[in-house]
């Protein structure tokens, strides 16, 4: 990859003759490799070379944003024009803003160097495993990938990041079936920085692949109860972003809609509950290192002990609404582990599912979720009985993060988050 | 517009395997006004090459960041080295798709760009007709997205052409409270294909459709819980569009046919009842434009129309070419990406439940006891055929007339058993394009329905 540096001086020229004082912006080159595989065969070898130049213009309380992939020098020049017009067409809002000065960092991550025959090796071991120990199940398709990049940012206010990346990622759909009978398809994934371990050992993989064996004979539920789900960490990695969208993000904070919104230092979760963004943990692959708002990105805990700590408001947001902006804008998830053993939550429940995956539609701002339960299992006295089918879960994010009746020690490490199972009481269960 | 200087590269295409050159722009514009503050004002411009080759089954593929015909030689010969490196482990040896016939696509249309100033000052003009006419509301988002693509394509044996499919839309979001505290939201797209000019010139033609919507929402404040259970109700055409693409199409895909779908031991059997007869439409349909019009894939093949389901037995998929070879279908235009570093794969275009004879009011009338559901926010399927919606507006019917608005809920089934409970469809279709659809690269794609009344699976408290 070329110099993003010197690419970096040509912009700053660019926007000293143009007199732009004030500016936020990002130039970057990425390179991907990438193997993709259809019912377990290698197919296609797609290389991608791209560029990204995006600009944000100030033209006193006025902004425009804009972004493109040509950085040649004449490509930079239309960036900063049309990033000059967009401002100039903008209402005036104060509240858009860059952060302080943060001087200079570089930051350094993952393996810019890949050993494409290992990755392609570990993927043919991966086949085998599943060959051998998985028989029913079919690898639909899977995408291997390395990604290196490097960006740069510079912003008028003196700061100036620069990034070198580089990281492995692979991506399995899988489905299983036994003649004719067919399950639905399951996902699984997870990105790292070596080829140390066999894939089998990485992510969830090996409870999907288990999980979708075991899921060929699904068993429909009669009418509806009231019961206790344990959700799945990649589930309930989702559940959390969506509750955190809803209640603290930072569109219903600035229209008002959040039910959180005076409730920062208030116990809306159960005690057990701890959710913080650590950019910086070593079982983070890629954590955020810089802001779009121009700061160095922060390890920020959002809900300690059941108790929120504040709103997730970008640098505009905590303007708007005067309450403290957030420097993290990433998605390192990490949940605190629980006492439990994922067998000793189980063995807890009378009558419940766990929740391998939810398909359902984005909640309101009530909270009110309602959706299918995906790739699940029904408990029945302390134990796993069958895998469901068109069984639906209905409850109300905010009333499940209060209801949350244990949160195992076992964590799943996908490189991108640190996420336990979550039991939580009162959702109702619905079959035909 | 792209301009053609990939054209003289094509002599550089190898011998003895598929090659496809495609110059490549995606264009977006966005602004957001958040109870009137204009939270996002920008524009983006992506261009690149890519090639793909197919060397007996085995592909390369190479994408570069740049438009040039350097960068065209540069990507035909990374892609044939991937094509022999990748072959070295594929084990494949797929005999090459026989050519389905050359020409030239003509370019269908052209793209107007328009200042970013006019689409904030009509944001703000929609914005300020709401926040006056309607002070009650908790607050109100109108955002402004348009996107287009320019390909040009070129093949060593197939079509060649130029295709651009601009298309912009205003959504309208509006929050209210009930008396409880509780918050309700919904919200309608306007727009379609076409530049700025093309769909928004006369504001005038929105506001009767905004009012309505204010009026389903003060509905929706005093709405209930559907009743979870297993029930008769009147899918609206949004509906059965959602469950054109999401239910059946994702399911007749010949990629995931091939995968193990439902489709795969269903096909010329019995799916649905025998008023269903559904199509993925290319560019036409009852004699206007489709709602994203598509004349020419990413292989380049001639986008034709294709049958799924007719009289309720399932009759075909949706192919790239080498599915149609190894299914002895023919291919009909479905195998697109959505930029220029994108691999085109199976997606649909403009995917659609035909209309039946009885009209919408027959429908709900004949309801003892049901729901009518009239939009849904998303929607998935998976394999099997079971799907998800979102259900976003409905209504309770009791004795054949709409009672109580319904608060957000979740319906589901198996698309091949509900589509067999269809027992009356309307007379008339309804299309939405204003989505993306989702499988490892966003697509563009238009789906359409009529009104249908069958049993579904609806979620509640």
């Amino acid at each position: 990859m070329d110099n993003l540096r010197s690419t970096a001086d040509i912009m700053d020229g660019i926007l000293k003759d143009k007199k732009i004082e004030k500016y936020t912006y990002t130039l970057s080159q990425s390179e991907k490799q990438e193997l993709n595989l259809e019912n377990g065969g290698f197919k296609l070898l797609r290389t991608v070379f791209n560029n990204s130049g995006s600009i944000r213009v100030f033209l006193g309380a006025k902004m425009g944003s804009v972004s493109g992939n040509d950085i040649t020098e004449e490509g930079l020049k239309k960036l900063v024009d049309d990033g000059i017009l967009a401002a100039e067409s903008a209402s005036e809002d104060p509240c858009h803003d860059i952060a302080p000065g943060q001087g200079n960092d570089v930051f350094r991550q993952g393996v810019y160097e890949p050993d494409m025959d290992k990755f392609i090796e570990r993927i043919k071991e991966l086949l085998d495993v599943v060959k051998n120990d998985y028989p029913k199940v079919k690898i639909m398709s899977s995408v291997g990938s390395y990604d290196r990049w490097t960006w740069i940012s510079r912003n008028s206010n003196g700061t100036e990041f620069e990034d070198f990346a580089g990281q492995y990622h692979f991506f399995v759909e899988i489905c299983a079936s036994d003649g004719e009978k067919t399950t639905g398809l399951d996902y699984s994934g997870f990105s790292c920085k070596d080829l140390d371990r066999p894939f089998i050992e990485m992510g969830d993989i090996k409870r999907h692949l288990e999980d979708i064996q075991n899921s060929i004979y699904p068993e429909t539920l009669e009418g509806k109860f009231e019961g206790t789900v344990i959700v799945t960490p990649g589930c309930a990695a989702d559940f959390i972003y969506m509750t955190l969208s809803n209640y603290i993000g930072e569109g219903v904070v600035i229209d008002g809609t959040s039910l959180w919104l005076d409730k920062v230092g208030e116990k809306v979760a159960d005690e057990k509950l701890t959710i913080a963004l650590k950019p910086y943990d070593d079982r983070i692959v890629m954590g955020e290192r810089g802001t779009a708002n121009g700061f160095r990105s922060e390890e920020v805990t959002l809900i300690d002990k059941g108790v929120l700590k504040t709103h997730w408001l970008s640098l505009y947001g905590a303007n708007k609404t005067g309450r403290p902006v957030v420097k993290n804008t990433g998605s390192d998830l990490i949940v605190e582990p629980g006492d439990k053993t994922l067998d000793e939550l189980i063995a807890s429940v009378d009558k419940g599912l766990i929740l391998g995956g939810f398909s359902g539609g984005q909640p309101g701002t009530n909270g009110e979720f309602s959706g299918v339960a995906k790739n699940s299992f029904l408990i029945e006295n302390g134990k796993v009985k069958c895998a469901v089918t068109e069984t639906m879960v209905n409850g109300n994010l905010g009333e499940a993060f209060r209801n949350i009746r244990g949160i195992s020690k076992e964590v799943l490490c996908d490189g991108s988050s640190v996420v336990p199972y979550i039991a939580i009481d009162g959702i109702v269960i619905s079959g035909k | 517009m792209l301009q053609d200087i990939i054209k003289t590269k094509t002599g550089l295409f190898a011998d003895g395997v598929q090659t496809v050159l495609r110059g490549h722009e995606n264009r977006t514009r966005r602004v957001v006004l958040l109870k009137g503050n204009l939270v996002q004002n920008s524009r983006s411009e992506a261009r690149g090459i890519n090639a793909r080759v197919n060397n007996n089954g085995t592909f390369g593929f190479a994408s570069i960041a740049e438009y040039s015909p350097e960068a065209a030689e540069k990507v035909l010969k990374a892609a044939t080295e991937n094509a022999i490196f990748l072959g070295k482990h594929s084990g494949r040896n797929i005999a090459l798709p026989t050519s389905i016939g050359t020409g030239e696509i003509p370019l269908n249309c052209d793209i107007k760009d328009t200042e970013q100033k006019v689409l904030i000052e009509m944001c703000q003009t929609v914005d300020n007709y709401i926040a006056t006419k309607y002070p009650d509301l908790t607050s109100r988002t109108i955002v402004y997205y348009e996107d287009s693509q320019d390909r040009i394509v070129y093949t060593s044996d197939a079509f060649n052409g130029h295709l651009v499919t601009p298309r912009c839309y205003l959504y309208v979001v509006l929050n209210a409270e009930s008396k409880e505290g509780v918050p309700v939201e919904l919200f309608k797209a306007f727009g379609g294909f076409g530049s700025f000019y093309d769909n928004f010139s006369k504001l005038d033609e929105i506001y009767p459709e905004i009012d309505k919507l204010y009026k389903k929402l003060m509905d929706k404040k005093e709405g209930v819980y559907a009743e979870a259970g297993y029930k008769t109700v009147v899918l609206g055409g949004m509906m059965g569009g959602m469950l054109a693409h999401e239910a059946v199409g994702h399911t007749v895909e010949a990629d995931l046919v091939r995968g193990g779908s439902v489709a795969g031991p269903s096909l010329n059997k019995r799916v649905a009842s025998d008023l269903v007869t559904m199509v993925d439409f290319a560019h036409t349909y009852n004699g206007g434009l489709a709602p994203l019009p598509v004349y020419l894939d990413d292989e380049g093949t001639k986008a034709i129309d294709d049958t799924l389901i007719k009289d309720g037995i399932l009759v075909g998929y949706m192919n790239d070419r080498e599915s149609a070879a190894e299914y002895n279908m023919q291919p009909t235009g479905n195998a697109r990406g959505w930029t220029f570093s994108d691999e085109p794969i199976i997606r649909m275009r403009n995917t659609c439940i035909l209309p039946g004879t009885n009209t919408v009011d027959e429908l709900i009338a004949s309801v003892d006891d049901g729901y009518y559901l009239i939009d849904s926010g998303n929607g998935q399927a998976d394999l099997t055929g079971e799907f998800m919606f979102g259900v976003t507006c409905g209504y309770e019917i009791k004795n054949g007339k709409l009672g109580r608005a319904l608060l957000d809920t979740t319906v589901t089934g198996v698309a091949f058993e509900m589509l067999k409970t269809v027992d009356m469809v309307s007379n008339e279709v309804e299309w939405s394009s204003s989505g993306f659809c989702g499988k490892k690269q966003p697509m563009a794609v238009g789906m359409g329905g009529p009104h249908m009344r069958c049993k579904i699976m609806i979620g509640g408290r």
